[in-house]
């Protein structure tokens, strides 16, 4: 009965000591995977803002002008139609011209 | 007796063992009782670390989701002179990477101080050059940095943070509430090493970060806005300019582009007159897109019909002893006429046949001389004086655009009012509030201010304005395709030295909304001292032109009207 409240006894310190033990370990285990966490966040962050200074509509306009050419389209050049059930257009007076070049086209609209 | 000696090193023992015992008692009572607070606040001091933590500045996106403005963790550098063997060598070795001066970095370093700034917010790349190289004396921490990284790209909306991240112009001041970030100190505990073990209580959270904000603003319409401008700007050789894009349904603002530009990124070297946002700050006399609201208002009030027969005066009509001209010398025309041609006389007449009283009730209506109320810091009202403080000129000058100061955002919030059936609504730009994880917070609506002029009044306005477009002095606005409603101005500046009207600084503008019969945009074109011809039909009637067209092929707004394909080869 002794010897069986005696070990009793140490197995309960020795639990006590190895939660405290096991505690101070995963503290740092948190501590390491926030700071992973921070490391990540940042790189996120500084490639968040790169992809944004990348994509930066002056920066895409002048690689498409300078680099391949591009030009934005001239007055008319580009039509935009309704898809879908034709909407009633009054009867026009004069129609405008507009200037397409031929390859444009598509045969449809021939 | 012989037990006596040994009895007696018995006593000695004893004694040696208490006297002992008395030390480490006395010891013991000395530091756990009476030096017990003195102690723990030095323990504590020695294996806790008291942080300052910040949650990061909220992000500022457009309505498509593109950041405009975000925060990143960047280092800053610190140096501990008392810790210091060599400030001149140590100073050497940071120059390179710190890009300041060798000898400013000795002079902070031999400081007698025991914590010195030596360069703040750096570029992550000077940060991972200077984990390879562990200085002593050196340390870094981390802060957050406000990155724009579209460079200039509404940089007079966003406006800017400061040094240690507090908005101080534009959104970024307006919303300072919402974006900065939670401040919050924190006790960490710390081993022997100085590695942070976890915070006092496991409860304990990183404080929450700012709010972020969506836009109304759509990043390629402002690109488109500010491109054409500048190009404006720089081909007039204009002193500034301003461009507003806003949908007339909603009021909320599309694009708002104001030249010259900055580079928020770098505002340390500039002056606050780089950076004010003059579409609404700075209120101008807006000439003759002035005639397009007091038609409305003599519309409205049946003073006018379109039809009715002016007389134009043949170009010359006295005024309280003034004489007020027109540009051409023009005769009986009709009403609409009178605004297609833009003759001063005959808007003159109209004000006249408004009255003081009513004609000030419209201009009030259609919010002159008073805030918009767009959520930007720094707004003016303009200037329009009470009809009790008018002179006998004044009805003729204010329904021709002079004696009034407006605002861009005024004039194209009033111009919107006619595009959108005559309700005048409260130009916005922050649509949506998110927190940092995405969630809606709050969503801002459209606001109606109230109703200027019935929804007849308005489609009749519409049709005079179309035909400044198509046969008056804004036909450089034409824009194939669509039907375009708007007016010109050129007004002359006052001259600071002289106060009179100068006869070589202008304000040429253009004002109006595409397509006419079903309003997608309501667009104003400013352009401040274009240098040469200065007619709004000549330099900001183009920019309108050329901003619409892009912006409608962007939105994929369809035409309205039927265009005539020519091949390019019928034409030889």
């Amino acid at each position: 009965m002794k010897l069986l409240m005696t070990v009793l006894g140490l197995s309960l310190v020795f639990v006590f000591v190895w939660e405290r033990v096991d505690m101070v370990r995963l503290g740092y285990q948190i501590e390491r995977l926030k700071q992973e966490r921070t490391l990540l966040e940042r790189e996120r962050d500084e490639l968040q803002v790169k992809l944004s200074a990348l994509s930066a509509p002056d920066r895409i306009a002048k690689i498409a002008s300078e680099q391949l050419g591009m030009s934005l389209p001239q007055q008319g050049q580009v039509i935009m139609v309704r898809s879908g059930p034709a909407i009633p257009v009054p009867p026009p007076a004069d129609p405008i011209e507009v200037r397409v070049a031929k390859n444009q086209l598509s045969g449809g609209l021939r | 007796m012989a037990g006596t000696p040994f009895r007696g090193r018995r006593y000695v023992v004893l004694l040696l063992l208490l006297g002992g015992f008395g030390v480490v008692l006395f010891r013991l009572v000395n530091l756990q009782v009476l030096q017990a607070a003195e102690l723990t606040v030095k323990a504590d001091r020695q294996h806790q670390k008291t942080v300052s933590l910040e949650g990061a500045r909220g992000t500022i996106v457009d309505r498509h989701g593109k950041t405009l403005a975000m925060n990143v963790d960047v280092p800053s550098v610190f140096g501990i002179p008392t810790a210091l063997d060599s400030p001149a060598k140590t100073a050497r070795h940071l120059s390179p990477v710190l890009h300041v001066r060798s000898d400013e970095l000795e002079r902070k370093l031999r400081q007698d101080r025991s914590f010195v700034w030596l360069a703040r917010k750096l570029d992550p790349e000077q940060g991972r050059r200077l984990e390879q190289m562990p200085l002593e004396g050196i340390g870094v921490v981390m802060e957050g940095r406000r990155f724009y990284p579209k460079g200039p790209l509404l940089s007079h909306v966003l406006g800017f943070a400061g040094m240690d991240g507090e908005g101080l112009e534009g959104l970024e001041r307006r919303y300072e509430s919402l974006l900065h970030g939670e401040k919050r100190v924190t006790v960490l505990q710390r081993d022997a090493l100085g590695r942070t073990i976890f915070p006092k209580g496991l409860a304990e959270q990183s404080p929450s970060p700012g709010r972020s904000l969506v836009l109304t603003i759509d990043e390629v319409v402002q690109y488109i806005a500010e491109r054409e401008l500048e190009d404006a700007v720089a081909r007039t050789r204009a002193k500034a300019g301003t461009v507003i894009v806003m949908e007339p349904e909603t009021g909320a603002v599309l694009a708002l582009a104001v030249s010259p530009r900055f580079d928020p990124n770098a505002v340390a070297s500039l002056a606050a007159d780089q950076w004010r946002n003059r579409a609404l700050t700075d209120a101008y006399e807006p000439g003759s897109t002035m005639k397009a609201i007091v038609a409305a208002a003599a519309l409205e009030e049946r003073v006018m019909k379109p039809s009715t027969m002016v007389f134009g005066e043949y170009g010359q009509m006295t005024v309280a002893g003034t004489v007020i001209h027109d540009h051409d010398k023009l005769g009986w025309m009709t009403f609409a006429q009178v605004i297609q041609k833009s003759s001063n006389i005959g808007a003159a007449k109209t004000g006249m046949a408004l009255g003081e009283q009513r004609l000030y009730r419209y201009l009030q209506a259609f919010g002159f001389g008073q805030r918009t109320d767009v959520d930007l810091p720094g707004e003016a009202g303009g200037l329009l004086k009470q009809p009790r403080d008018w002179g006998r000129r004044s009805l003729a000058s204010i329904s021709m655009g002079q004696e009034i100061g407006v605002t861009p955002i005024q004039m194209v919030a009033a111009i919107g009012a006619i595009a959108n059936g005559g309700a005048l609504m409260k130009p916005y730009l922050v649509s949506e509030v998110r927190d940092a994880h995405g969630q809606l917070l709050k969503q801002i609506k459209p606001e109606v201010k109230r109703r200027v002029v019935s929804p007849d009044t308005a489609r009749t306005v519409t049709s005079i304005l179309e035909g400044v477009v198509t046969g008056g002095t804004g036909t450089k606005a034409a824009i194939p395709g669509f039907r375009v409603a708007g007016k010109t101005g050129t007004a002359q500046k006052i001259d600071p030295r002289t106060g009179a009207y100068s006869s070589t600084q202008f304000v040429g503008s253009f004002v109006g909304f595409v397509p006419a019969d079903h309003p997608r945009l309501a667009m104003i074109v400013v352009i401040d001292e274009p240098q040469g011809e200065a007619w709004g039909g000549v330099v900001a009637a183009p920019v309108f032109r050329r901003v619409g067209e892009q912006v409608l092929n962007h939105l994929g707004v369809p035409s309205s009207e039927p265009v005539k394909l020519v091949m390019a080869s019928e034409r030889g």
